[in-house]
């Protein structure tokens, strides 16, 4: 291997007996498992990794977790390519592909390059102030050109070939985050008996464990984190997990998580689902997130190279990676040194440049024991270096610290830099807790509790490893102890640490004399010192707006590492303190989230479920056409040999008139409603008088919202005295049924009913035409059909072969009808049965279209005309409404609107040429050709082709239609061009009197 | 997502229930000669008040009851639930 | 005032952009204004644009609770249409895109309106049939509208589920073409710029405590910066419109909602249009920075949160998958949400009030933000003039009685129910 960057030490989490190939950019490259590929291509000597969004400058690594805002590349290939993941965040697999983002044609060379070249023309905002001439080049080659140059990634365009799944837990305590005090409270909670879940972002547990020289007890912390891992792993009442991140704290305690399962897999089990999401709610969340370091702002800072020092320091002690071998370690504060003292260990002196005039922290002096240069009270004013940092320009501060003595360049190959710390408090804040600002810290720490929320250790501003230890020991015992009352309590082991001294308040160094580089705060939004000025300048001075104007934080990192940086400048401009600036709105996800693993398993054709009927199979081999109605699938239509839809639709529809054909109704909605107070009930919620319905007879009823507006229709069936059967329209059986329940719940809890959907009960065949009597008494030949004993709207209870049937006489389709209800398991069965006897009789089975085209003809209304929007009047139906009672929705309909004689009503509509079929959604003018804005008279809701005059005929809703019968009108179709000209009829276009149904 | 204790079931998810608006507002008694503007305040006005809300939800996907909440429409924490018989 | 332009920008950047001027004042409240304008966002910046603008009133004060366009104007997915059915709203919303035509150039501030074309997709014939009534209505109220087939969409957006195992197939769509998206905040902005230059004092920070009422008639406002005195005030407070109402004793058709809206981190264009998902709630456009804007309906439950819940989230990306299943290996960068006004028919109120001088403009519910041209121009003439515009005279309190409710969608009164 060609890799020279790996520290002498083998104490890592690298298996160096593993080697593992990845490309980058097309060029190959080896790891070793363990490996990120941030820390491999650092290994291989690789910094320059992407461009940054607006100017395209070139960046390399920044951190090593989630906080990186640089190093966002592009995964893999064809179906599973992936834009825009962290560097830092992949585990490398054998055979990865990896390529740079946002350039072109390479990483190295950029076009887009030129933005940094011009950058002075394109401060914050600028595209506020122009693009606005000609008016049309906004659409035509401004924008056009900006979405180009925008974008990070490229997003795949073919279906996600990955599985995704959810998983709901409970538990007592979640605890986020496995550092010292994550660990110590998993540790107390658990063995104070409480059902425990330890979540940890990273492959490795121990957070700052794995990297600090501490000890626990007589161990390492190292050792410690490993041994208290094994040991929560052995108890039954821990969930512990790797690879988690808890990304969102939302109401009710709930929190959400997502496991990335399988992305570190070379060729994981199929099984595997490629991430998991997980619903967790706990009785306690403990909140052990840590810090992330602060950058320090000067010029040049985004340069590949350029690490924030407990990253450098990482990448040495876990993945055994040099970030450099001639480092700059720049600090503000003592962490850094620890960066220092590990590159000491591995033969590289660093050069330590300190804000700080001095310090006596215990890390302090032991850099000065081991020899290293330290320059305090100096900074980094700029660095040189397009594609990797070469040298930087370092000075010592004047008093004020606003200008340099003198200017010296120093070479190095990588810049180590710490502003200091940021507790991670996005989880508190995002469970409602109100932050407050710690002046000694300069940073904003979790305030009162808002629901079960408790931070601990660095997440709760403790930055010592006693602390935390305390800390997390006591609020793990303290919330199980509030779940279990076990009262077991785990003793706090002792610990060793440096000791620290304070930091620098201190994070933008002054500019050099006479130039002016740009000093990076945002790195993935290249936004820079002067364009908060330049926001303030303008009077963008709520924090909010400075955001939203320069775009502060708002890239993927979400300003992790920038929006307190941003704060503590704008609060430098307006010479105010933090608090009084405050700061913006920490929102789930904590870190992007992949769209796929929130939506887990309802994808394609589990988007929603399916619902079949009984006779589902029987209409597949019955060469069917579907539709969905809602989530039903129902016969459309069956089209036999070279047969158009319409063909198919029309054979169906004739014969029914002719013969007699049979339609699958079991979708419709089904109710029983059973008690005393049924019959009171029903005259309540339809428009209709229902409380002298004899036994054995249906009656059709209207059902209104309290608005006035249709809701609802369909056949109620008294099959005793206190038993009643509804039936619903497709669309609407759920909500008529919870409609139900409200009102018997609980506006008239008085009312003794009980109401039962039955839908799924009951597998439904419509017989109609004239022949069906014939057939149904084949069938039933125990049944009397005569219209004496059988008349219309009758009901006969009856068997077929031992099971049970009831038999309603309803017509939807106009002619003499049945509707045979058997229990769905002998659904299929009666439904061949009745094919077999039916087949003497020309039987042939209808689809939704069919009996669409009967109904439309009859003047039936359905859904198209149950638009929501619709009063009684406006449906025909006025003759549904009882004068003599009160109902749902009744006072609605005394408005004066609703009431006006010129509102739109139901109306029949026949093309003049009786030839040209009338398009649905056509809308009825008096003049095709008169100028816009054409007044509407009313629209086309429903057309046929009548089988029974063999013309097109159409029902809709007609200004004053009731006086309008006779008139000619215009159906246009301005979409299409389509004028028609037609006469308005009757909307009872077959069969106006209704006989058929009764003889 | 909510969590949501029905009076008859127990602690659930949100996604077993309905929401049903406004409990206070109170249907006028069948056959009652209601003014248009009480008619037209039970039908379209609300006091929609930020804070406290008294509010129905239908357990759809459980026991088909509903009950009645008192909920924060600013923290949407649930102070209580309870029967449609018994007082919040 | 300086103007915006390309020549502004250069000499600007020569002397390192120190010479920009504020963009508007922070002044401090004056005793006395002619009209006070409750809310800074895009509706009441609008409005006071437009009463100096319109009718040379110029006298007038914004107040705002927190920071101008921190409401629904920052929130918002951004999206304009007037793909409405109704005559009231698609003459109301039409004046608004013509508005929005010329807007950057009118407020001098680049507000990116882009008509990409708004598609909403149509999963039955029957569901077509319904939009073609929609769109058939909008030709004839002399707005653009046109209506595709399967393979006209799927050349639109080829990377749509137009495959054998999808749930709900697209059988065709209807379009505007002169639908699109404009960018929230600078219109907010750039109407707060207007507005200030021609005199009107944008007041942040400044909390509406009360209201002092005499014999019917307003005579001032209590602020958590004093009292100021007025003859004439306009309420533009969607989202907390029920707040100040209760204030002066008045009861509105009104529930607050939350909506949330999520993005995608950016990646290279690929989506132009804004699409519409018509078997489940969700609409997505992706913005000129590169990420996925989308969102979907209601939390379901009266807030006046600013924030969601998962799940409604996971219901709209997964209508997301189901129209561009290519999207599941996006991430989702950051969601947030917003305080609707919900109307009980779902179309805004602009109107008088039983007190004199005082006057409403709320009810805004999901689609507020491609009304703010049309909403500040109406409103400005209904304080100026004392009586609605033609075009805001359906959008009026009365409905609610008489029964000229505008119900697009048909639902009736319980606004939680998609």
């Amino acid at each position: 291997m060609s890799e020279t960057f790996r520290t002498i030490s083998e104490n890592n989490t690298l298996d160096k007996s593993k080697v593992i190939n990845f490309t980058f950019n097309g060029d190959s490259f080896q790891g070793y498992e363990g490996d990120t590929l941030a820390s491999a291509l650092i290994a291989n000597g690789v910094h320059l990794v992407g461009r940054s969004f607006k100017y395209h400058r070139p960046r390399g690594f920044l951190g090593v977790g989630v906080e990186e805002p640089n190093a966002m590349v592009q995964l893999h290939e064809g179906d599973k390519s992936e834009p825009n993941i962290m560097a830092t965040e992949v585990e490398i697999t054998e055979g990865l592909k990896a390529k740079s983002q946002n350039c072109w044609p390479s990483v190295k060379f950029d076009i887009g390059e030129i933005n940094n070249v011009l950058k002075r023309f394109f401060p914050a905002g600028f595209y506020y102030k122009t693009f606005m001439w000609p008016k049309s080049f906004w659409m035509k080659v401004y924008e056009p050109i900006i979405r180009r140059a925008a974008g990070m990634g490229v997003a795949p365009i073919k279906p996600d070939p990955d599985r995704y799944e959810h998983n709901y837990e409970h538990c007592d305590v979640l605890v986020v985050g496995s550092g010292p005090s994550g660990l110590a409270s998993a540790l107390a909670a658990a063995n104070n008996g409480a059902r425990v879940i330890l979540a940890e972002d990273k492959a490795h547990f121990g957070g700052s464990l794995l990297t600090d020289n501490v000890t626990i007890g007589n161990k390492s912390g190292k050792e410690w984190a490993d041994e208290t891992i094994s040991y929560l792993k052995s108890l039954p009442n821990v969930i512990v997990k790797n690879r988690s991140q808890v990304f969102g704290y939302y109401d009710h305690n709930m929190t959400v998580m997502f496991e990335r399962v399988s992305d570190h897999i070379h060729n994981p089990e199929k099984y595997m689902p490629r991430q998991r999401l997980h619903y967790i709610r706990a009785g306690e969340v403990i909140i052990s997130t840590g810090s992330i370091e602060r950058p320090l702002s000067f010029g040049n800072n985004d340069r590949p190279g350029i690490f924030l020092a407990s990253a450098a320091n990482e990448y040495m002690k876990v993945y055994g990676t040099l970030v450099g071998k001639k480092p700059i370690i720049f600090t503000n504060n003592d962490s850094a040194y620890k960066a220092a003292i590990e590159f000491h260990k591995n033969n590289i002196k660093s050069l330590i440049i300190d804000t700080r005039p001095s310090s006596d922290g215990e890390l302090v002096k032991e850099a000065q024991s081991l020899g290293l240069d330290i320059k305090f009270n100096s900074g980094i004013a700029d660095v040189k270096g397009r594609l990797k940092v070469t040298s930087a320009i370092i000075g010592k501060f004047n008093s004020d610290k606003e200008s340099y003595t003198s200017l010296e360049e120093f070479d190095c190959d990588c810049i180590c830099m710490s502003g200091g710390w940021t507790p991670t408090v996005h989880l508190s804040s995002q469970a409602g807790n109100k932050l407050k600002f710690d002046e000694s810290l300069d940073a904003f720490v979790p305030n009162n509790k808002r629901q079960k929320e408790t931070a601990v250790g660095a997440a709760n501003g403790s930055f010592t490893l006693n602390q935390s230890l305390a800390e997390g020991f006591q609020v793990g015992f303290d919330l199980s102890n509030s779940i279990t009352s076990n009262n077991k309590n785990t003793s706090v082991p002792t610990s060793n640490e440096p000791s620290f001294q304070a930091h620098d308040k201190f994070w933008c160094m002054p500019l050099p004399q006479g130039k002016n580089p740009s000093r990076f705060i945002d790195f993935q939004n290249d936004v820079a010192v002067s364009d908060i000025e330049l926001a303030f300048r303008e009077g963008f001075r709520s924090i909010e707006h400075v955001k939203r104007y320069t775009t502060l934080g708002m890239a993927g990192d979400q300003g992790k590492t920038s929006n307190l940086n941003g704060l503590q400048h704008v609060s430098n401009i307006q010479k105010k303190i933090v608090p009084e600036v405050g700061h913006t709105t920490f929102r789930p996800p904590y870190t992007p989230v992949t769209i796929g693993t929130i939506v887990g398993r309802e994808v394609g054709n589990h988007f929603q479920p399916t619902r079949k009927t009984p006779t589902h199979e029987w209409h597949i081999e019955n060469n069917v056409v579907f539709t969905n109605a809602g989530l039903w699938l129902r016969p459309r239509y069956y089209p036999r040999g070279s047969e158009t839809m319409s063909d198919a639709v029309n054979r169906e529809a004739l014969n029914v008139r002719k013969n007699v054909g049979i339609c699958d109704v079991t979708s419709l909605g089904k109710i029983d409603i059973k008690g005393p107070d049924a019959a009171e009930l029903l005259n309540r919620v339809y428009t209709n008088a229902w409380m002298k319905l004899p036994i054995g007879k249906a009656r059709y009823g209207v059902m209104l919202r309290e608005d006035g507006m249709v809701f609802d229709d369909g056949t109620t069936t008294r099959l005793s005295e206190n038993h009643f059967h509804m039936t619903t329209t497709t669309a609407q059986a759920a909500n008529v049924l919870s409609h139900l329940e409200f009102y018997l719940q609980v506006v008239w809890p008085e009312l003794k009913v009980n109401v039962l959907s039955t839908t799924e009960q009951w597998s439904g065949a419509a017989i109609a035409g004239p022949k069906s009597r014939d057939l149904m008494q084949k069938l039933f030949p125990k049944v009397d059909f005569s219209t004496e004993n059988f008349p219309f709207m009758g009901l006969v209870e009856t068997e077929f072969e031992g099971i049970h049937a009831k038999l309603y006489r309803i017509s939807f389709s106009g002619e003499l009808a049945y509707e045979v209800n058997v229990e769905s398991n002998h659904g299929l069965f009666m439904w061949n049965e009745i094919m077999k006897a039916g087949e003497e009789f020309g039987i042939q089975p209808y689809g939704t279209e069919a009996l669409a085209t009967l109904r439309i003809e009859m003047g039936h209304v359905s859904g198209p005309e149950l638009d929501g929007r619709a009063v009684p009047y406006d449906l025909g139906l006025q003759g549904m409404v009882s004068q003599k009672k009160d109902f749902i929705g009744k006072r609605s309909l005394e408005k004066d609107a609703f009431v006006n004689p010129l509102r739109q009503t139901l109306v029949g509509l026949v093309p003049v040429d009786k030839k040209t079929k009338i398009p649905e959604g056509a809308h009825l003018v008096e003049n095709d050709k008169a100028s816009l804005p054409n007044p509407k008279l009313g629209h086309v809701s429903s057309s046929c082709w009548s089988v029974e005059y063999n013309n097109p005929f159409s029902i809709g809703v007609l200004k004053d239609g009731k006086n309008k019968i006779g008139q000619q009108l215009f159906a246009v179709y301005p979409l299409k061009d389509i004028s028609i000209p037609v006469e308005v009829v009757s909307s009872h276009y077959v069969d106006p009197k209704g006989e058929r149904v009764r003889v | 997502m909510l969590e949501i204790k029905c009076p008859y079931c127990g602690k659930r998810s949100q996604n077993e229930f309905a929401y049903g608006g406004d409990a206070t507002v109170k249907r006028p008694n069948l056959g009652d000669e209601v003014s248009t503007k009480e008619w037209d305040n039970f039908v379209y006005f609300r006091d929609n008040p930020r804070g406290k809300h008294t509010e129905y939800w239908h357990h759809v996907a459980g026991c088909r009851q509903w009950f009645k909440a008192s909920r924060d429409t600013a923290t949407h924490e649930i102070f209580n639930t309870a029967s449609l018989e018994e007082e919040l | 005032m300086q103007n915006y332009s390309i020549f502004s920008l250069v000499k600007n950047a020569f002397s390192n952009h120190q010479d920009w001027e504020v963009a508007w004042k922070d002044p401090e409240p004056k005793k006395e204004y002619d009209v006070i304008i409750i809310g800074g966002g895009g509706h009441g910046l609008a409005t006071a644009y437009y009463l100096a603008k319109e009718h040379g009133i110029t006298n007038v004060a914004i107040l705002e609770k927190g920071w101008i366009g921190g409401g629904n104007v920052g929130r918002n997915t951004t999206i304009l249409r007037s793909n409405y059915m109704f005559d009231a709203n698609a003459h109301f919303y039409e004046l608004g895109m013509k508005m929005w035509e010329d807007l950057s150039q009118e407020l001098n501030y680049n507000v990116m309106y882009s008509s990409r074309g708004i598609i909403n997709l149509a999963h039955t014939d029957g569901q077509l049939n319904a939009y073609a009534r929609r769109g058939n209505s909008m030709r004839l109220n002399g707005i653009d509208a046109i209506l595709l087939n399967r393979e006209e969409v799927k050349k639109m957006i080829p990377f749509a589920d137009f495959s054998d195992t999808c749930r709900f197939p697209i059988v065709g769509a209807l379009m505007q073409p002169r639908g699109g998206t404009a960018r929230h905040d600078a219109v907010a902005w750039g109407y707060a710029r207007q507005a200030d230059s021609m005199g009107v004092d944008i007041i942040q920070n400044c909390e509406v405590t009360g209201f002092d009422v005499e014999n019917g008639k307003i005579s001032g406002v209590r602020t958590s910066r004093g009292e100021i005195k007025t003859k004439k005030v306009g309420l533009c407070v969607a989202g907390s419109t029920t707040l100040l109402a209760d204030k002066l004793n008045m009861r509105l058709p009104i529930e607050a909602h939350v909506l949330q809206a999520c993005v995608s981190e950016p990646v290279k264009p690929l989506l132009h249009n804004v699409v519409t998902f018509g078997a489940g709630h969700f609409y997505c456009s992706q913005s000129d920075k590169g990420e996925m804007v989308m969102g979907g309906d209601l939390d379901g439950y009266n807030s006046y949160a600013q924030r969601g819940n998962l799940p409604m989230i996971q219901h709209v990306l997964s209508g997301g998958l189901a129209v561009f299943p290519n999207f599941s290996r996006l991430k989702m960068l950051r969601s947030w949400g917003g305080i609707m006004d919900m109307s009980m028919d779902g179309t805004p109120i602009i109107d008088k009030t039983h007190i004199d001088g005082v006057y409403l403009n709320c009810g805004w519910c999901y689609g507020g933000f491609k009304a703010t041209p049309s909403s500040g121009f109406v409103f400005a003439h209904t304080i100026a003039k004392d009586e609605p515009h033609e075009l805001n005279q359906p959008f009026n309190l009365d409905r609610f009685h008489t029964g000229n409710i505008i119900d697009e969608k048909g639902v009736g009164p319980k606004p939680w129910i998609g």
